[in-house]
């Protein structure tokens, strides 16, 4: 666990000052076709400090960790901020006060020695290449990273955190017929310490079964007809699609850079059905995949509630933000390492269930594709998205037909919401996504499956 | 322990004594000065300490790893230990190696202090330029730093690389606006020496605002055609770090799974295609010098007038797969110019994109793609004519690379990659 060296530097604390102590720990076990071609066990940890002056701000951070060291990175921030202030003079005022108080650790620290994860893997491995001796290629890699954040604040909430994520991918590459690799994989895990999560490889069996019989079905599959097309996105396709295709545009500092946001608040962007939700740590009565109680500015989070009934109602802050927007901070602002500054961020970002049955859903649809599983996705200001599609079926007169092989599905998040018209009545939450900003940043995001028009790549 | 060879032979002694048949240790101290500007305003200033330690050992032909950012004795005491705990658990392969010595040598490139005031002037300057030649651009974010650091990389086999450098870099993202319509955002950016030339200048910056300017009425293409796409400087970078990453990196040929596992020395683009990896060029800025495994760094040819000449294969790769390593392992690509201008070019194609930034799935592992063509005009009879949105182009990697037109004779140099505009038929472009 982290020594307190910083909460002392509170009373010297000047302006608006953060100082945070942080340790990120990664631990990687990769198997390729039963090679063990990664084994590592990394930490990142530090120091940082950030001083608001006359709107901007000045940061220092240093990987050392001691009182010495604690009086320089102030120092260094402070010199920072009066340096850019000098140059800048925008002269703007405090942020407003935020409240007070203090979050302790509610939970202990764990690490794993690497010989339970190798082994693991190992095990999960060997019954792979026993029980699939058609596959042409496998690989498991285990992926485990916490970080502990240790912060003060001059004003706002102080606190301990500790959120610890586990992950096992497994990759399965099948010939096809046609001659053509077709590959697929699955993610196992969630957010808590890896033997919190992981009891016994056997525990994985159905989901591997489940991984390679979709690959068979994907290696027997057709190419989609490119173009626009009713689809049916399952709930694993949700989260991306509510994180990347319209978190991104609500994030106030983008929408200060000219997102389509900036001229829809409080207008209809979705049809009526949609509601869409940054959840701060418990979402619709259960603790969120990755729940976080105060950010990195020390504000004490709360949910942020960004399109409510197809309206758009709010975005997603900073207090400088908040402040610049007339809205209230809800605790958006989170870095990654100590050396990373906050930045807005979503934390479990959902779009909330609706009434319908997926067996429903998917008999309403005469001609389109139901979309199981996606392996990246993009968006830009305008709402313009793209998702990579791993698997996927063929829908016609109601029915699910042939697989399909990958194919992307682009749209604009505002435009294509509004094609929304049927939401399943359950939802799946996922939090093994890094969102890539300027830093990086574990994320959750959930959501119902999804009936929409979506256009589609092909051939 | 102050410099980077005391820690760096403490680390291997402690490894050796903890059991180590073989070790490499890499010891690296630098800092990073950063300025940001967010929606054209200065944000914060950021100063970065930065240390770390990497070691890599192998133990009865098994290997370990442990990294951290401090290099107190007590923290490398309890890597040490949890990277022979590593090699302990793992499992022996014979092709795990630690790099023979050959010629140590301590490298110096870049310059070595940053000027402070003068990066926030060409900064504030690059701002100031935007807002007045291209006053619907909005430049999101603006991030420039400059880095120093020092280096040393130290095995037990007595191989000793140093690299100190200093250098800055740039990266710019913007996007145009008026009224309620706003374009797509473009990142652009790159690394640079010196602050000699104005910000404004560098690369293709100029061509990306104002064609940003142009992108705010976009329409998308209508139908489905099989087209040409002319894709610029700008985007070919990613465009081949996906093409070699599918087709000849270490996973995909120790897994077996590559296209090209069997290509060495055989045609698989077309004869008007070179491209090399060049972090030794003058104009690449603080180029690899040697590789994480401990090899000198040289330029190196991957596909030269479209033979394969070279997988990017490390020394675990090529010992895996009987291949010969890489001469190094850096993205730093240079693609041999062609004949004409890629105005000509473009000149040159009926139907077709200008290709600024692909937003696409991953590729399939036999090069099948599909994504959005983002920042992107339509060509029509040889001019470059709508802006588009909504717009997707799907096809084979290696297809496409075998049906290259014409490569430019114009280059662009980002301080990173040297690259021409390249022009591929036989894409699949569909729109709304």
């Amino acid at each position: 666990m982290l020594k307190d060296l910083i909460s002392h530097y509170r009373g010297e604390l000047q302006d608006h000052t953060e100082l945070r102590a942080q340790v990120n720990r990664n631990r990687g076990v990769a198997l390729v076709g039963g090679n063990l071609v990664s084994n590592s066990r990394s930490e990142q940890s530090g120091v940082s400090a950030r001083m608001y002056k006359n709107g901007v701000y000045g940061f220092a951070s240093s990987a050392e960790y001691s009182d010495e060291i604690i009086r320089e990175v102030l120092r260094a921030a402070e010199e920072n901020a009066f340096f850019l202030s000098s140059r800048v003079k925008k002269n703007r005022g405090p942020l407003p006060p935020l409240k007070e108080g203090t979050i302790k650790l509610d939970r202990e620290v764990k690490d794993a020695e690497q010989k339970r994860y190798i082994e693991f893997a190992r095990e999960l491995d060997s019954y792979i290449a026993e029980k699939y001796p058609k596959l042409a290629s496998r690989s498991v890699n285990v992926r485990c990273d916490s970080m502990e954040k240790l912060l003060v604040v001059s004003n706002g909430h102080n606190s301990h955190s500790l959120s610890p994520r586990s992950f096992i991918y497994v990759t399965f590459t099948l010939q096809a017929a046609d001659g053509v690799p077709v590959e697929l994989y699955k993610v196992f895990g969630g957010g808590e310490y890896f033997d919190d999560v992981f009891s016994t490889p056997e525990k994985l069996y159905d989901g591997l079964e489940e991984l390679y019989n979709a690959l068979v079905q994907k290696a027997e599959g057709v190419y989609p007809d490119a173009g626009y097309k009713q689809v049916v996105m399952h709930p694993n396709l949700a989260g991306i699609l509510a994180h990347e295709a319209v978190g991104h545009t609500v994030e106030a500092d983008l929408v200060l850079g000219g997102s389509v946001a900036a001229h829809n608040l409080n207008k209809q962007v979705a049809s009526e059905i949609v509601t869409m939700v940054d959840f701060a740590h418990t979402a619709l009565g259960e603790t969120a995949p990755l729940p976080i109680y105060v950010d990195d500015e020390g504000t004490l989070c709360e949910d942020a509630v960004l399109i409510k009934d197809g309206i758009l109602v709010g975005y997603m802050n900073s207090r400088e933000t908040a402040n610049h927007f007339g809205m209230k901070p809800a605790g958006n602002a989170r870095a990654y390492l100590f050396s990373d500054e906050p930045l807005i961020r979503m934390r479990n970002t959902a779009i909330l269930p609706g009434k319908d049955k997926l067996e429903d859903i998917i008999a309403s649809v005469d001609d389109g594709y139901y979309l199981t599983e996606t392996n990246n996705g993009q968006a830009d200001m305008t709402g313009e998205f793209m998702f990579g599609i791993s698997m996927g079926y063929e829908i016609k007169n109601g029915k699910l037909g042939r697989a399909i092989r990958d194919t992307t599905i682009s749209g604009v998040a505002f435009e294509m919401l509004k094609t929304v018209d049927m939401l399943s009545d359950d939802m799946i939450w996922t939090c093994s996504g890094m969102c890539g900003k300027k830093q990086p940043i574990p994320v959750g995001m959930g959501g119902p499956a999804i009936k929409c028009r979506v256009n589609i790549g092909g051939r | 322990m102050k410099t980077n060879r005391e820690i760096a032979e403490y680390t291997l002694e402690a490894l050796r004594k903890a059991g180590a048949d073989h070790a490499q240790c890499i010891v690296s101290h630098g800092n990073v000065d950063e300025l940001n500007a967010d929606s054209g305003e200065f944000s914060l200033m950021r100063t970065l300490f930065n240390s770390s330690v990497s070691m890599k050992v192998l133990k009865d032909g098994k290997k370990g790893t442990a990294s951290v950012n401090k290099t107190d004795k007590e923290t490398i005491d309890n890597a040490v230990k949890d990277c022979i705990a590593a090699a302990e658990s793992s499992v022996a392969d014979r092709a795990e190696s630690i790099a023979e010595l050959e010629k140590n040598e301590h490298f110096v490139v870049g310059v070595v202090e940053p000027d402070r005031d003068k990066l926030f002037d060409r900064l504030q300057e690059y701002l100031q330029d935007v807002s007045k030649e291209y006053p619907k651009v909005v430049i999101e974010q603006l991030i420039s730093s400059f880095t120093r650091a020092s280096t040393l990389l130290m095995n037990t086999n007595g191989v000793v690389y140093e690299y100190d450098y200093g250098g800055y870099d740039l990266s710019s993202m913007f996007s145009a606006s008026e009224g309620e319509k706003s374009s797509s955002f473009v990142g652009y950016g790159g690394d640079f020496e010196n602050l000699d030339n104005k910000l404004i200048d560098f690369g293709m910056m100029r061509i990306l605002l104002e064609e940003s300017e142009k992108q705010l009425d976009t329409k998308p293409v209508e139908g489905k055609f099989a087209g040409k796409i002319v894709i610029t400087p700008a985007c070919l970078d990613s465009i081949l770090m996906v093409i070699f990453r599918n087709f000849i990196s270490d996973t995909m040929l120790i897994n077996g799974t590559s296209m090209w596992k069997d290509s060495l020395g055989k045609k698989v683009a077309s004869d008007k295609l070179s491209v090399s990896t060049v972090p030794l060029d003058k104009r690449v800025v603080c180029g690899e010098r040697f590789t994480a495994e401990g090899y000198r760094s040289e330029n190196m040819d991957i596909i030269k007038d479209g033979v394969l000449k070279n997988f990017m294969l490390s020394q675990y790769g090529a010992n895996k797969t009987g291949f010969t390593r890489a001469k190094n392992l850096s993205y730093n690509f240079a693609v041999q110019p062609g004949d004409e201008s890629h105005d000509e070019i473009i000149r040159s194609i009926d139907r077709g994109i200008l290709l600024n930034r692909f937003s696409g799935g991953m590729p399939s592992v036999n090069g099948d793609f599909s994504g959005v063509a983002k920042n992107s005009f339509l060509i029509e009879n040889g001019k470059v004519t709508a802006p588009i949105s909504e717009t997707m182009i799907s096809g084979n990697l290696a297809d496409m690379l075998n049906n290259v037109i014409a490569v430019s004779a114009d280059t662009v140099c980002d301080g990173v990659s040297i690259l021409p505009w390249i022009a591929f038929d036989g894409i699949t472009i569909s729109g709304k």
